[in-house]
C-alpha cells in the first residue's frame, strides 16, 4: 500500500512538473503581454513597458523564465520557505487571487455537484428498472435535452424564467398560482408519478389521479395560506414529511419487515420532530457553529440509539437511524429558513424580488444568519441549478447503463435465485458494483469543475477560477494561469488517486498494491 | 469492579463530553438575536447601484498598476486628485469646474509660471482630521518626482537610481517645479515651473492624506513629515544616492498600500476628501465597492441618497438583467446592438453618447508609396467613412456621425468650430472618380496594418480594400493579432487603429504630431505643426488660443493627407427608470460623474 502510494506521488510529481513546462511556454508564447501599453497614447507608455518587462522579467525568454517560476513554486510545497507563484500584470501577487477564486467556485460547484449526482443516480437507477418504459424514453429524452443544452442558454432561460418571472409574479400583490397553471402542474405530474410506477392500465389511472388531486389540493393550499409570502413546513407539514422519510428510508434501505430499523427510525424521526418544539428559541440565536454542533449531536444520538436497538444487524439499524435523524432534522432546519423568508423579502434591500441574477450576496444586507442564508441560497439558485441541469443528464447516463449492465450478471440472477427480494438485490448487490464506474467520472468531473464553470460564472458575474484563468490568458498573464493550473492539476491528481482507493472500498476483489 | 469502574469512566466521559458540546453551544451562539435590516433601520434616504465592466482593485488609481476606470472612479468619488472635495473636478462636456469646498488655486503669473494653492481654513477630511498644507506638499512630492534620482534605458528599464513613487501618469509639468514655497499662517502652497506648463490647471494637489502616509510611514506627526519632505534633498540622476528608507516607507503605501482584495481593516485608507467614503468592498466580477457619505462633507454639491454602490458585472447581458430585475439602477455597459434591443424590450432608460476613443486611419509618410502627396490624396478620397460608420456604429447608436477632427471628440464644444474650419468633412463619401484621376492610371500597392481580433476593425479594413481597389489600389493585408507591437515598424503603409482622446489637457498634443514624437508611428513630419505644437504647450491660461491652435494642426494634418478620422466608439448608459439625473459621460469617470444630481424616484 505504502509503496503503492509513493509510487503514485512520484509519478504525479513528474506529470506536474512536464505538464507546468508546456502550459507555461504555450501561455508566454501565446500572444503578447504589452499589447496594451504599446498601443496606448498615455506620455508615459515607454516607462511602463520598461517597469513591467522589468517585473516579470519578460526580457528573458519563457523557457528560462520557468525555472524562475519554478523556484518560487517550489518554496509553496516545503514549510518555512516562501511560497512565490508570481504577481499578475497589476502585480497582486497570485497566492492571494487564488484562495478567493476557488472559494467561489467551490460555493459555485459544491451543490451543483452533489445534486447533480444524486438525482442523476437516483433517475439512472429508476430508469434502468423501468427500462423502455415510458419513464425511460422520457428520461432519455430529457438528459439528452439537457446535455446538449449550452449553458449560457441555461443561464438567460433561467434569469428570464425564474428569477425575473418569479420575482415579478412575488412582487406583484397578488401571488397566486392561478387555476391554469395549477391544472397544468398536476397534469404534469399526475403524467410522471404514473409512469414513475407503472403497472397495468388501472393501476397507472388510479396513480395518475391520485397524484393529480393531491397537486391540486397542495397548490390550492399553499394558495389559500399565501404559502410563497409566508412560507413554513408547519407542525402538520413537518409531521407528514418527517413520517415519509422514516418509511421511506426505513423501506429502501432495511425494508419495513426490519422491525428494529423502522423502530430506530421511528426514534430518530420523533426526536427530531421534538426539537422542532424544543429548539426554536435557540435557532433565534444562532450561528453556523451552533448548528453544525446540534447536527453533530443529532447524529451521535442516532447512532447510539441504532447502537442500542441493533440487534444482529446493528450496522444496518445504525445506518438507518442516522440517514433518518439527518433528514429529519435538516427539515428543521429548513423549515426555520423558510420562517425567516418574510423578514427576507420585505427588506428594503430585497424589495420583493428575492431571486438574483448575479453575484454571490446583496450588498450592505445585515441579518441573522438565516436572513443571510437565505441571501446566499437566492444567489447561488439559479447558476448551482444551471449547472446541476447540464452534469445530472451524463450521471443520469452513466447510471442507467451501469445498472443495466450489473443487473445481467450471473451473481444477480443466483440472488434472485437464492429467494431475496428484489430491494435486497438491487441495493445490497447492484447499487455497489453500478458505483464502481460512476466513482471515476466523479473523480475526473471534481477535478474539471475545480477548473470553474467558465461560462456559467462570467453570466451570474461570480469570480471563480474559469474566470481568472480566463482573464490572464486574455492578457498573456503567465503567473496566474499558471496558479489556476497548479490548484486544478493538484486536484486532478488528487482525485483520481482517491478514486482509485474507492474501488477497493467499493470491490472487494480489487486490492491496492 | 473493573465493570463498575468501567461503567463510571464512560458515564464521566459521557458526562465530559456532553458538557463540552454544552459549552460549545453556548459559545457558538450570537449572544442577542441581530434585528434583520427591515426590523431596525427607519426608512432613509435610499441606495443607488450602479453597474461597471471593471472590478475596483485599489482606492488609488495613480499608480501604473493599479490605473483602471473603476478605480478613477473611486478616487473621483473620495476626491483624491480629481473629483469634487479636491481643487477641481471634470465634467462631461470636459470643462475643468473648479470645487472651493476645501480650497481654491489661483494663477499668480504666466511667466514664470507661478500658481497658488489655498486650502480653506475649515477643510477637513473625513476622519475629522484638518487638512493642512502638508497634503498639498505630499501630493505635489507623489506626483513631480522631486525625489527620484533614476535614468533610464532606451527601453524605459530603470537603469541606475531609486524611483520612489510609481506613477500612471508622469512627472512632466511637475518635474520643472522648484520645492514648493508654503505659508502656514495663510495656508497656501505655491509653485513656480521652471518652465511654462500648459497643463497647470490639471495639477491637483489634494490627493491622499498626510496624516495616514505619517502614520504609515512611521513619523511621529504630520509635522514631522513636513520636516523631513522639506529637509531631504532633491534626488539627482548624476550621483544616484542609497534608497531613502523613510521615503521608501511613504512610497510603499502610495505603491501597493492602496491595493485591495477585500475591505481592509486600516481605516487610515479609507479617510476620503470628496463626498462619499468606502464602506464595504467585495473584490472581483460580482462584487462590489459600496459608499457612504462623508460625515465631514462641507460642500454645497450634496447627495439626496445614503449609500451608493458599484457593483462589478463584466457580461453586458448580466448587466441587463439585473438593471430588468432591480439589483442595479444604472449600467455603462459595451453598447452592442443588442444590449440595446434587450434594453428597450423591458422598457430601460437609454442614455446614450460617444466615448473618448475613436478609431482612425493613418497614412504612413516614410512608405515608399506615400510619400508622393498625390497618392495619399488618391487613397484618402477612396475611404468609405459613411460605410464603415453605418456597418459598426449605425445599429449601436442610430444619430451617430463620422468623426471630422483629430483633434476634438464630438463630446467637446469646441468640435463644431474645428469641423467648420479644417476640411476633414470634405471626405464624406469616397470619390473614386477623382481618385483614378490623381493615379493617372498608377496601380500602387498598399499594405494595412490592423488589429485582426477587433471585428469592427476587420470590417472597417474590408470596405476600404474594396473601395480603394475600384480606384486601382491594391490594398494588402497586414493586420496581425500581435498589430501593437508593429507600431512604428515601418512594415506597414498604413494602418487602422484607435486613440483615447485625453478630453482635457494639453500636454499629449506633441506626442502624436510633432516630428519623432513618442506616439507619432507613421513619421509625420511638418515643421509648422511642430512650431504649434510648441507653442501650445507654453499657452497659459489662455484657452481660446489653444483652441486655435489644435484646430489649425487638423487643417495642416488635412492638408498634408495625413489620414482620416473614422468614429467614435459609441458609449451607452441605461436605467431601470429608478434614478433621476442620470446624464451621460464619455470620459473616464462615467456615469458617476455627477452623484450629487443623482434622485430615486418613488
Amino acid at each position: 500500500m505504502l509503496s503503492f502510494i509513493v509510487r503514485r506521488i512520484l509519478a504525479s510529481i513528474l506529470t506536474l512538473l512536464v505538464a507546468s513546462f508546456i502550459m507555461y511556454v504555450l501561455t508566454a508564447y501565446s500572444d503578447n503581454p504589452l499589447k496594451d501599453l504599446q498601443a496606448s497614447n498615455a506620455p508615459n507608455a515607454q516607462l511602463l513597458i520598461g517597469q513591467r518587462i522589468e517585473r516579470l522579467d519578460l526580457d528573458v525568454p519563457p523557457p528560462l523564465r520557468w525555472f524562475g517560476w519554478l523556484a518560487g513554486a517550489a518554496g509553496c510545497l516545503t514549510p518555512f520557505t516562501p511560497c512565490d507563484l508570481g504577481t499578475d500584470l497589476n502585480y497582486t501577487p497570485v497566492t492571494q487571487l487564488l484562495p478567493n477564486a476557488a472559494a467561489s467556485t467551490v460555493r459555485l460547484v459544491a451543490a451543483s455537484t452533489i445534486l447533480a449526482i444524486i438525482f442523476g443516480i437516483i433517475t439512472g437507477i429508476v430508469s434502468a428498472l423501468r427500462q423502455y418504459s415510458a419513464f425511460d424514453l422520457g428520461m432519455t429524452f430529457v438528459s439528452f435535452f439537457l446535455y446538449s443544452l449550452p449553458s449560457f442558454l441555461a443561464a438567460v432561460l433561467l434569469k428570464e424564467f425564474v428569477a425575473l418571472g418569479f420575482n415579478n409574479w412575488l412582487s406583484s400583490g397578488d401571488s397566486s398560482i392561478g387555476l391554469i397553471p395549477t391544472l397544468i402542474i398536476a397534469l404534469v405530474i399526475g403524467v410522471i408519478m404514473q409512469a414513475l410506477v407503472a403497472g397495468s392500465n388501472r393501476k397507472r389511472l388510479i396513480t395518475f389521479a391520485i397524484a393529480a388531486a393531491a397537486t391540486v389540493g397542495m397548490l390550492y393550499y399553499l394558495d389559500a395560506v399565501d404559502w410563497f409570502q409566508q412560507p413554513g413546513l408547519g407542525a402538520v407539514g413537518l409531521l407528514l414529511l418527517i413520517g415519509g422519510i422514516v418509511f421511506g428510508a426505513t423501506a429502501i434501505m432495511a425494508g419495513l419487515n426490519n422491525r428494529r430499523a423502522l423502530i430506530g427510525a421511528a426514534i430518530a424521526g420523533v426526536l427530531s420532530y421534538a426539537s422542532y418544539f424544543a429548539l426554536q428559541g435557540l435557532f433565534d440565536i444562532s450561528t453556523v457553529w451552533t448548528i453544525g454542533i446540534l447536527g453533530l449531536a443529532t447524529l451521535a444520538v442516532c447512532f447510539v440509539v441504532g447502537w442500542i436497538l441493533g440487534g444482529n444487524d446493528r450496522g444496518q439499524v445504525i445506518r438507518v437511524t442516522m440517514v433518518v435523524g439527518l433528514l429529519s432534522s435538516l427539515l428543521v432546519v429548513a423549515d426555520r429558513y423558510l420562517q425567516a423568508w418574510p423578514a427576507y423579502i420585505s427588506s428594503p434591500r430585497i424589495n420583493n424580488r428575492p431571486i438574483a441574477t448575479v453575484g454571490e450576496q446583496t450588498v450592505g444586507l445585515s441579518g441573522d444568519m438565516w436572513i443571510m442564508g437565505l441571501d446566499t441560497f437566492t444567489h447561488f439558485l439559479l447558476p448551482t441549478i444551471s449547472l446541476t441541469l447540464i452534469s445530472f443528464a451524463g450521471y443520469t447516463r452513466y447510471a442507467r447503463a451501469g445498472l443495466l449492465e450489473v443487473m445481467n450478471q450471473d451473481y444477480i440472477r443466483t440472488a434472485r435465485a437464492k429467494g431475496l427480494s428484489e430491494r435486497v438485490v438491487i441495493t445490497r448487490h447492484a447499487f455497489r458494483n453500478m458505483l464502481i464506474p460512476i466513482t471515476t467520472i466523479v473523480a475526473a468531473d471534481i477535478g474539471v469543475l475545480l477548473g470553474g464553470a467558465l461560462i456559467t460564472e462570467r453570466v451570474f458575474a461570480i469570480s471563480g477560477m474559469g474566470a481568472l484563468f480566463a482573464v490572464s490568458l486574455d492578457r498573456v498573464d503567465v503567473n496566474p494561469v499558471m496558479g489556476y493550473f497548479l490548484v486544478i492539476a493538484i486536484t486532478a491528481i488528487l482525485f483520481n488517486f482517491l478514486a482509485d482507493l474507492s474501488y477497493a472500498l467499493l470491490d472487494p476483489r480489487v486490492r491496492v498494491k | 469492579m473493573t465493570n463498575i469502574l468501567r461503567r463510571r469512566g464512560r458515564a464521566l466521559a459521557g458526562l465530559a463530553v456532553g458538557t463540552a458540546a454544552m459549552v460549545a453551544l453556548a459559545g457558538c451562539t450570537t449572544t442577542t438575536p441581530e434585528t434583520s435590516e427591515s426590523g431596525s433601520a427607519a426608512p432613509t434616504g435610499g441606495t443607488i447601484s450602479v453597474a461597471q465592466t471593471n472590478a475596483a482593485t485599489a482606492l488609488n488609481s495613480g499608480t501604473p498598476d493599479a490605473n483602471l476606470n473603476t478605480n478613477g472612479m473611486v478616487d473621483y468619488l473620495m476626491g483624491a486628485g480629481t473629483g469634487p472635495g479636491s481643487f477641481f473636478y471634470v465634467d462631461n462636456e470636459f470643462n475643468v469646474v473648479p470645487d472651493e469646498t476645501n480650497g481654491t488655486v489661483e494663477l499668480v503669473s504666466e511667466d514664470p509660471l507661478v500658481v497658488r494653492y489655498t486650502l480653506d481654513p475649515e477643510a477637513v477630511w473625513s476622519d475629522g482630521t484638518p487638512m493642512t498644507t502638508t497634503d498639498m506638499l505630499l501630493a505635489w512630492a507623489i506626483g513631480s518626482g522631486y525625489y527620484d534620482d533614476a535614468t533610464y534605458a532606451e527601453d524605459g528599464t530603470v537603469a541606475e537610481g531609486n524611483v520612489y513613487f510609481q506613477l500612471a501618469g508622469s512627472t512632466a509639468g511637475l518635474d520643472t517645479t522648484e520645492f514648493p514655497e508654503i505659508d502656514e499662517e495663510a495656508r497656501t502652497l505655491t509653485l513656480t515651473y521652471g518652465e511654462p506648463y500648459v497643463d497647470w490647471n490639471l495639477v491637483n494637489l489634494i490627493n491622499k492624506p498626510a496624516h495616514v502616509f505619517a502614520e504609515h510611514a512611521g513619523f511621529g506627526s504630520v509635522e514631522e513629515l513636513h520636516t523631513f519632505l522639506e529637509e531631504t534633498p532633491a534626488g539627482d540622476p548624476e550621483n544616484p544616492g542609497e534608497p531613502n528608507e523613510q521615503l521608501s516607507a511613504l512610497a510603499e503605501l502610495w505603491n501597493t498600500g492602496y491595493n485591495i482584495t477585500s475591505m481592509p481593516e486600516d481605516e487610515g485608507l479609507l479617510v476620503a476628501a470628496g463626498m462619499w467614503v468606502p464602506k464595504d468592498f467585495q473584490a472581483d466580477d460580482g462584487g462590489f465597492i459600496s459608499f457612504e457619505p462623508n460625515p465631514e462633507w462641507r460642500g454645497e454639491m450634496q447627495p439626496s441618497f445614503d449609500e451608493l454602490i458599484i457593483r462589478f458585472i463584466g457580461d453586458p447581458n448580466a448587466q441587463i438583467t439585473a438593471l430588468q430585475n432591480g439589483e442595479v439602477h444604472v449600467i455603462e455597459p459595451q453598447p452592442s446592438a443588442d444590449t440595446i434591443a434587450s434594453i428597450e424590450a423591458f422598457g430601460g432608460t437609454l442614455i446614450q453618447g460617444s466615448q473618448l476613443s475613436y478609431d482612425h486611419l493613418d497614412l504612413t509618410f516614410n512608405s515608399e508609396v506615400f510619400s508622393d502627396p498625390a497618392v495619399r490624396e488618391a487613397f484618402l478620397l477612396t475611404v468609405p467613412r459613411q460605410q464603415i460608420l453605418e456597418s459598426i456604429v449605425t445599429p449601436v447608436q442610430p444619430d451617430a456621425e463620422v468623426l471630422n477632427s483629430q483633434q476634438f471628440v464630438t463630446n467637446q464644444p469646441q468640435y463644431e468650430e474645428a469641423v467648420a474650419a479644417n476640411g476633414y468633412s470634405d471626405f464624406a463619401e469616397p470619390d473614386i472618380e477623382r481618385a483614378r484621376e490623381l493615379l493617372d492610371g498608377a496601380t500602387p500597392t498598399v499594405s494595412i496594418l490592423y488589429n485582426t481580433e477587433n471585428p469592427n476593425r476587420v470590417d472597417a479594413f474590408q470596405l476600404i480594400q474594396a473601395s480603394a481597389s475600384e480606384a486601382g489600389f491594391n490594398v494588402e493585408d497586414a493586420g496581425s493579432p500581435d498589430w501593437s507591437s508593429l507600431l512604428g515598424s515601418g512594415d506597414y503603409d498604413a494602418s487602422i487603429f484607435g486613440w483615447i482622446s485625453p478630453g482635457v489637457g494639453y500636454a499629449s498634443l506633441p506626442q502624436i504630431w510633432q516630428t519623432n514624437g513618442g506616439g507619432n508611428y507613421n513619421g509625420y513630419s511638418n515643421p509648422e505643426v511642430d512650431a504649434l505644437a510648441d507653442e501650445s504647450q507654453v499657452t497659459i491660461g489662455d484657452e481660446e488660443r489653444l483652441t486655435e491652435i489644435m484646430i489649425e494642426i487638423d487643417r495642416l494634418t488635412r492638408e498634408d493627407f495625413y489620414g482620416l478620422p473614422l468614429f467614435q466608439v459609441p458609449g451607452l448608459v441605461a436605467t431601470n427608470g429608478a434614478v433621476e439625473g442620470v446624464e451621460y459621460n464619455g470620459g473616464q469617470t462615467g456615469a458617476i460623474w455627477n452623484t450629487w444630481e443623482w434622485t430615486l424616484v418613488g
